[in-house]
């Protein structure tokens, strides 16, 4: 493993992240993921989100903005086995904005769900160690 | 031990091809599939199929990670890899391995070796087999110019890193030679960042010309004789195929063979493969071998009466050849019309759109590989073949007329295809007369347009 290279990696994603405004990025290249979050802001009430702002970056899994509030639907992006998260999420659960929710176990490396917005979990779509393939649903989360 | 489960990391007719072959094998078959072609009939034919990505392929079909996941999580034994997307990538053949996966087709080293054209090179010539008289890396014009006395005129000057005909200059006389190289130099540094450059003697007018071969894991090679490729599009690409090779003189056939028996020795070749030729005269070059299932491969198979993916299959689960070269010998002729979505008169500009109605034609004499149907979205991501024709015969003129009726009853609407080229083609007199060369048809017109 050359750390050299993935630090830089890491570091240059973290600055991705920062110019582009994303509160996460995640990349994968040569086998090696790469995840950087931004530490979050000041705390505040999550129905204070100003709309315009909620509206103008769609989020990573599809969340709408509050004003429409249908369910979205957490989906796969890898093709390997679903593990849900402990303690496990079920169909009321709330969830805060960046909860990992399950991960996909794919040629041995997790790769973490998490829910992109807070919100309650109305429907589960899989159950544990279920195959799952790219796109297929894991979750459906009204947004709060 | 037969292979039980075999991944097919392929979409179009490729995959319905080794579909088909797997199960004949009672073998199981895992699809996986773009959401583009979330209807395909490959998905829909096979026993399990996994979604592995979004329409653009470097997503899906060329998506490493989650194509071996799939393999894994459904206990698949083996990948096989059709043509195009991963075939030719030994990286992957190796990850197969690394995973527990059989890969069908040649090992990774040889994959490697025979993708990398100077080394693919290097080792025929070592193999004592002909390849385009040329030189090593040339210092400067002056070099070249010497360089071309040598060979004689018409020579060709190339960049080493080049492709796509950048750094690619025709010298025809020793005038020319001077400005050709620094031309040719500048663009090969522009593009690849590498500027050297060498010659090779330009053949003119050459016929392209393949032979099939295959072998095991046992040492045992044979060959399925040649196809005769030379009705290329102007991009190189293959419209029209046909076996054996017409007006080839007997020698010429039996150099060919001979050769790339040697050829595919020399590397220990498993699995099927072919060796490309051109050929001139009575001349044979050695050009390149691809490594993979070829998609003219139907040809050889209805001529020979051998199943190809079949054999793949049966090397790749460590079986011999059921055959040795003796109990190989061609019967008529097979001519194979690849239907594309193109429009032959911008070029063979890719065509997108809904096909509202299909038609494909059939009879005593004539295959049909395809997965389209009426009503499927033809999407610009994928390659534009649509449907491989295939007539045998007793003789030529029986195959080419079967094939000319074949494609009278073909329809295919709601793109521009090749359908009306190819039609003409079986028309031509020159094709007719038969041993076209690979200027056959950029020198074509352009048929009469649709509603004839």
């Amino acid at each position: 493993m050359d750390w050299e290279l993935t630090l830089e990696r890491a570091r240059r994603a973290a600055e991705f992240c920062a110019a582009a405004g994303l509160a996460r990025f995640r990349v994968e290249e040569d086998g090696i993921e790469i995840e950087v979050r931004r530490s979050p802001r000041p705390v505040r009430p999550s129905t204070a989100v100003p709309a315009a702002e909620s509206s103008a970056v769609p989020s990573l899994n599809g969340v709408p903005s509050p004003e429409t509030r249908a369910p979205a639907l957490v989906k796969a992006e890898f093709v390997g086995i679903v593990r849900l998260a402990r303690p496990a999420v079920a169909e009321g659960t709330v969830v805060a904005g960046d909860r990992e929710l399950a991960y996909v176990e794919s040629l041995g490396i997790r790769n973490p769900i998490r829910s992109s917005g807070p919100g309650r979990v109305v429907a589960v779509h899989v159950t544990d160690g279920q195959p799952v393939e790219f796109g297929q649903p894991l979750f459906s989360i009204e947004s709060a | 031990m037969m292979l039980r489960k075999i991944l097919i990391a392929n979409r179009g007719e490729i995959a319905l091809r080794v579909n088909r072959a797997a199960h004949e094998l009672g073998i199981e078959t895992v699809a996986i599939f773009s959401e583009a072609d979330r209807g395909s009939l490959h998905v829909r034919y096979a026993d399990e199929a996994f979604c592995v990505g979004p329409g653009p392929v470097a997503r899906s079909y060329l998506n490493i990670p989650n194509i071996v996941s799939a393999a894994l999580i459904s206990g698949a034994d083996a990948i096989h890899p059709g043509y195009g997307f991963l075939a030719e990538n030994a990286r992957f053949a190796e990850i197969c391995a690394d995973h527990g996966l059989t890969f069908i087709g040649p090992t990774p080293d040889v994959i490697a070796k025979m993708g990398d054209k100077a080394t693919a090179r290097a080792l025929m010539h070592d193999a004592r087999i002909p390849t385009t008289p040329g030189t090593g890396i040339l210092a400067d014009a002056a070099a070249a110019v010497q360089a071309a006395r040598k060979l004689k005129y018409p020579v060709l000057i190339k960049a080493t890193a080049g492709g796509g005909g950048k750094g690619m200059r025709v010298v025809r006389d020793a005038t020319e030679i001077d400005h050709a190289f620094a031309t040719a130099q500048a663009e090969a540094e522009a593009n690849f960042k590498d500027g050297r450059l060498y010659l090779e003697k330009l053949i003119e007018r050459p016929r392209h010309i393949e032979v099939q071969v295959l072998g095991d894991t046992f040492g045992n090679v044979v060959h399925l004789g040649e196809r005769d490729c030379s009705v290329q599009k102007p991009s190189h690409q293959k419209l029209v195929e046909e076996a054996p090779a017409p007006r080839l003189s007997r020698a010429t056939r039996e150099r060919l063979h001979e050769v790339a028996l040697a050829a595919a020795r020399a590397v220990h070749y498993t699995s099927a493969g072919t060796l490309e030729f051109l050929v001139s005269g009575d001349d044979v070059f050695f050009m390149e071998m691809n490594t993979r299932i070829q998609v003219e491969h139907p040809i050889s198979e209805v001529v020979y009466g051998v199943d190809l993916v079949r054999e793949q299959i049966r090397v790749a689960s460590g079986e011999r050849l059921a055959f040795s070269q003796k109990d190989l010998s061609p019967r008529g002729h097979a001519i194979e019309c690849r239907i594309n979505a193109e429009d032959p008169s911008q070029n063979f500009a890719p065509a997108a759109g809904t096909l509202s109605h299909v038609a494909l034609p059939g009879g005593f004499g004539i295959r049909v590989d395809s997965h389209v149907y009426t009503g499927l979205q033809i999407s610009p991501y994928y390659d534009s073949l649509l449907a491989k024709v295939i007539a045998y015969g007793a003789t030529r003129e029986e195959t080419i007329a079967r094939m000319a009726c074949a494609l009278a009853e073909t329809r295919i609407e709601g793109v521009n295809t090749t359908l009306d080229i190819c039609r003409s083609i079986m028309r031509d007199e020159r094709f007719l007369t038969g041993g076209v060369s690979t200027d056959f048809l950029p020198n074509l017109a352009a048929p009469a347009p649709l509603g004839l």
